[in-house]
């Protein structure tokens, strides 16, 4: 633990912390453009120079350079040091460009910063200047290269720290360029953080392009409501519009970066076709008038029906207060439900949330300091974005990462593929529980293990058996192994097998770790507060036999769960009422005979449990209202005075619940973390929002013992040897409920197709770029065939689309016969 | 006795100068008979102006309404479908505004200048609040030169990469050649 003096104050930090660090730590920020916490120092910009008064090395140094050392005495404000840096910063500055007004970095510009406060304000260098020609990059990132200082910080984040080779440096000396070798989008979807790190405006927001000023921006922290992650962004919003995101710190979450698919999924806040006012039966009225309708009329439902006429559905994209609020309505009226399992993965949630135990789970960040990964039935890439950089920083720090999974993974390193059947899956799974309950301190643990895999085969017709077996082995002898495990697709034992595994593990030695991949970003608050009892398939046949008369719909789109879109319409017409409270436009809100629009989470404080039991905070970022480019048709804001915000008399769902059930609005609960404790023991102790750590608080969850192990849940049938398993995956654009609704992605959305094994491909005379006609049950398609050897046999995978939805099948795994698919002819 | 007289004196003195006064034409220029030219700098109704290509000068980089201590100025700045940035909207509320000036000297385009226009009151208040086709006027003001585009080294009509003044052509990063 070396010990220096900076700026003549003492300080002690660990064995390898640069200077710049430690002076950070002091308080004393260095000026800086290349060294990043994330990327580490590369000593190209200069500009961190500092004077060594004594020690190892004297005279003028780069504090991102050198370890911090005993002995050191370093000053940063020596007239030297400062004399130096004045002069680094009037070189950057030779060739820059003079267009400070026109670029959306001025305001928030590192350079334009460290250059006024250097006194550069003046340029006296009078020659010509050097220019580059700009790059189309896509719909994300706008290049202006003449900005750039050369700092190399973009080049060492897209290549080295996510993988991706397509953007990258030309040419030497002042000629030095970033970019592609050709304009084009740009391949990473993690290219939105090319603008958070870039210390000046070469890469800047091209959606958000001229709209605003940082200093303008009612800016706050938030949490993306984009995966199951939760990762932290901050918010800028002006004029009653969200205009942007960022990426923001987060120790143990998302650390300093986010995908794209959290940073451009907001535009849901703005839409123009977003619900902004209430309506009983096709007519506009007031936002309270509509809520008292509603109460009026459920009481009267209740009186014909009994409670056990109405039903109350939510969603995993509701927040915690909602879900929690909608479980208490229930309760208190005698209600069915909460239904929150729109999705078809939440049994498997369910299963997740049971299963993760405190000492297993492990955060996001902790993932990078893993040794081995085993990733079974997730793809990271496509269900959790931020998962695969997390991924990717253990692979570099030498950890092995397998996937095992039936879909044709794609992540930015090497890695191992298992391409494993969805049927499969257990057996491959039991292989290793196997292998580990052999060894020897769990004897009788493991015994228990073992029987509870009756039933499952003994993995010896999957490829690669041998492979995974060794597996086991990298994962016996690793420090620090974590099973990644998904939900969206996954057969229902396999989450808890990847339990079963982690804890095995965990008992023959190595300190094993658990992470769960959920489907939406409130799944594990939906799990815990869910009737456990009623499924929303269940819901839609009481619905058909006349028994379900009335349903309260909270911030959720039934037509997204995948259940025939015709059987459900039929279902929703018999409803004598549907009550419909969204913040988005959707065939739900379309059919609800009283709609009530809702706050987002942009404009209303909320809380979410993320993947791990983290429940995390975000304030409001603005109050709402109607955007003043609405109210002004798109020009200056209407010349008139006005004391309160245009069409900010909505509230949050959850404020509103209270008075559908027939109490006034004045008795919203007022202290939230306490009745919050009602609805779920393990929610009683959240600290009051203000003074919600920054990074959440994770819930307390159950330490369980090995008792757990699941047995006799294995059913397995005869395998049909001539079946196909269809998947219906996601991608990291266009799948997701609320970012899939956002204008700027569209662009970077894949077209509908179909993918499948080439030998599969031969057998039906299909070949990559044919069309096929499947029949799916729910429908029948034509998709462009993608054939690619990364995939298990007899698995087809099709992304879910918006042009799909209503022909693909609820169930995320479906089995077809043969027949179901045929190379689609001219002809048919 | 003599300061008696003299008082008297006095008075007939101070008299006689009023009296005499009262007969003069009078030196006050009255005011809105008169109207005095004001200097070129003096400080009052605010305009946009243009370059002397006729286009727009202001660029909406918001540097006025940061500046402005009274916060009168509001704007939403916009992309031309030609590259240029441009005001979509500019508002000045002349109930507001104080004359200080300071908008005009953080204007890094010369768009926003004061003149010596002071007669703006108005009855309702609303009329002293100024759209951009209220602002926007014809003519250069007092700088008649500059031509911010002209300099700026962003790709606009005005010129292209390596186009502006003082600019080497943009580098081939193709070619080893210097």
């Amino acid at each position: 633990m070396p010990k220096l003096i900076i700026d003549n104050r003492e300080i002690t930090v660990p064995e390898g912390t640069k200077v710049i660090e430690a002076a950070e730590r002091l308080g004393i920020m260095i000026p800086r453009f290349c060294y990043h916490p994330a990327l580490g120092s590369v000593g190209a910009c200069r500009v961190c120079a500092v004077k060594c008064l004594e020690g190892p090395r004297k005279g003028i140094q780069m504090s991102c350079m050198i370890d911090a050392q005993d002995g050191m005495k370093v000053s940063t404000t020596d007239a030297e040091a400062v004399d130096f840096r004045k002069h680094v910063i009037e070189w950057l500055m030779l060739h820059h460009p003079h267009d400070c007004p026109v670029c959306d970095e001025g305001g928030h510009c590192l350079l334009q910063d460290l250059t006024v406060s250097g006194g550069q304000g003046v340029r006296r260098y009078q020659g010509p200047k050097r220019t580059h020609t700009d790059q189309h990059l896509g719909p994300l990132v706008a290049h202006e290269m003449n900005r750039c200082i050369q700092c190399y910080r973009c080049v060492r984040y897209y290549q080295e720290f996510t993988g991706y080779e397509d953007l990258g440096v030309m040419q030497i000396g002042s000629r030095v360029y970033y970019g592609r070798f050709r304009p084009g989008t740009l391949e990473s979807p993690f290219s939105g953080n090319l603008i958070d790190i870039c210390p000046t405006g070469v890469y800047t927001d091209k959606p958000s392009r001229y709209r605003g000023r940082r200093w303008d921006f009612e800016r706050r922290p938030a949490v993306c409501l984009h995966c199951s992650l939760g990762c932290h962004v901050t918010v800028s919003a002006r004029y009653r519009e969200v205009v942007r995101q960022e990426a923001r710190f987060s120790e143990s979450v998302n650390g300093h970066f986010i995908c794209d698919r959290g940073r451009y999924g907001f535009p849901y806040v703005n839409l123009p076709e977003r619900p902004r006012s209430a309506r009983v039966d096709g007519t506009e009225t007031g936002w309270e008038a509509a809520l008292k309708i509603a109460g009026e009329r459920l009481e009267s439902a209740a009186w014909k029906t009994g409670p056990q006429g109405i039903a109350v559905v939510g969603s995993a994209r509701c927040g915690l207060e909602t879900q929690g609020m909608l479980k208490r309505l229930a309760d208190a009226k005698g209600w069915r439900g909460p239904v929150f399992d729109i999705d078809p993965a939440a049994a498997n949630v369910r299963t997740a949330v049971s299963r993760l135990d405190s000492d297993l789970r492990v955060s996001l960040r902790e993932i990078e300091t893993a040794d081995c990964i085993v990733v079974v039935s997730a793809d990271p890439l496509n269900e959790s974005p931020m998962l695969a950089p997390a991924l990717r920083q253990a692979r570099r720090n030498g950890a092995r990462v397998a996937v095992i999974d039936p879909r044709p993974a794609s992540l930015p390193f090497q890695f191992d593929h298992f391409p494993v059947a969805p049927d499969d899956l257990a057996a491959a799974m039991a292989i290793l529980i196997r292998k580990c309950a052999d060894k020897e301190p769990l004897s009788e643990l493991g015994k228990t293990a073992v029987r509870s895999l009756r039933g499952v085969s003994d993995g010896a017709d999957i490829p690669d058996a041998d492979g995974l077996a060794a597996l086991y082995d990298d994962l016996h002898d690793s420090r620090r192994p974590v099973i990644v495990c998904g939900t969206h697709t996954a057969p229902p034992e396999i989450p808890g097998m990847a339990a079963d595994l982690a804890l095995l593990l965990r008992i023959a030695g190595p300190r094993a770790g658990l992470f769960y991949v959920m489907p939406g970003p409130n799944s594990f608050g939906a799990a815990l507060l869910s009737d456990p009892a009623l499924s929303f398939g269940d819901l839609v046949s009481s619905i058909e036999e006349g028994e379900t008369k009335a349903l309260v719909v909270a911030e959720s789109d039934l037509f997204g769960s995948g259940i025939d879109w015709d059987r459900l319409q039929n279902a929703l017409n018999k409803l004598e009422l549907l009550v419909t409270l969204d913040y988005i436009d959707s065939q739900t809100t379309r059919a609800a005979r009283i709609l009530i629009p809702t706050l987002t989470a942009y404009e209303t404080p909320s809380l979410s449990i993320n993947n791990e039991g983290r429940v995390q905070q975000s304030p409001a970022a603005f109050r709402g209202g109607d955007p003043i480019a609405r109210t002004g048709g798109g020009e200056h804001p209407p010349r008139a005075f006005r004391r309160d915000i245009p069409g900010r008399e909505m509230g949050a769902a959850w404020t509103a619940l209270p008075t559908l059930g027939g109490r006034n609005p004045g008795s919203a609960p007022v202290n939230l973390t306490a009745w919050l404790g009602d609805a779920h023991p393990a929610l009683t102790s959240l600290p009051e929002s203000s003074d919600f750590p920054p990074d959440g608080v994770r819930l307390p969850l159950a330490e369980n013992a090995g008792e757990r192990f699941q047995t006799d849940r294995f059913s397995h049938g005869e395998k049909e040897e001539d079946a196909l398993t269809l998947l219906v995956a996601d991608s990291t654009f266009g799948t997701e409920e609320l970012s899939s609704l956002s204008p700027i992605l569209k662009e970077l959305t894949p077209s509908p197709c179909i993918q499948i094994h080439p030998e599969d491909a031969a057998e039906f005379d299909l070949s990559t770029g044919d069309a096929v006609r499947i029949d799916t049950g729910a429908g029948t398609a034509v998709l462009p065939v993608q054939t690619t050897d990364r995939i298990a046999r007899r698995v087809l995978v099709i992304p879910r689309h918006r042009d799909l939805d209503d022909r693909l099948p609820r169930e995320r795994r479906t089995v077809l016969s043969k027949t179901a698919i045929r190379k689609a002819t001219e002809d048919a | 006795m003599s300061d008696a007289l003299e008082s008297v004196k006095a008075l007939a003195d101070g008299f006689a100068t009023t009296f005499k006064h009262l007969f003069r034409k009078p030196i006050t220029e009255s005011y809105p008979e008169y109207k005095r030219p004001l200097p070129a700098r003096s400080r009052a109704r605010i305009e946009l102006t243009r370059d002397p290509d006729g286009d727009e000068r202001c660029v909406a980089c918001y540097l006025c309404s940061a500046a402005c201590p009274v916060s009168c100025i509001s704007m939403q700045s916009a992309e031309r479908e030609d590259g240029r940035r441009y005001a979509r909207w500019f508002r000045i509320n002349f109930g507001r505004c104080i004359y200080c000036g300071l908008c005009e000297e953080a204007c890094p385009t010369s768009a926003i200048q004061l003149t010596p226009d002071f007669e703006t009151c108005k009855r309702d208040p609303l009329s002293m609040v100024f759209e951009k086709e209220d602002l926007l006027v014809d003519g250069c003001g007092k700088d008649p030169d500059y031509n911010f585009y002209k300099y700026a080294g962003v790709a606009t009509p005005v010129g292209g990469k390596g186009e502006h003044v003082n600019e080497s052509k943009p580098v081939n990063v193709r070619s080893n050649m210097p």
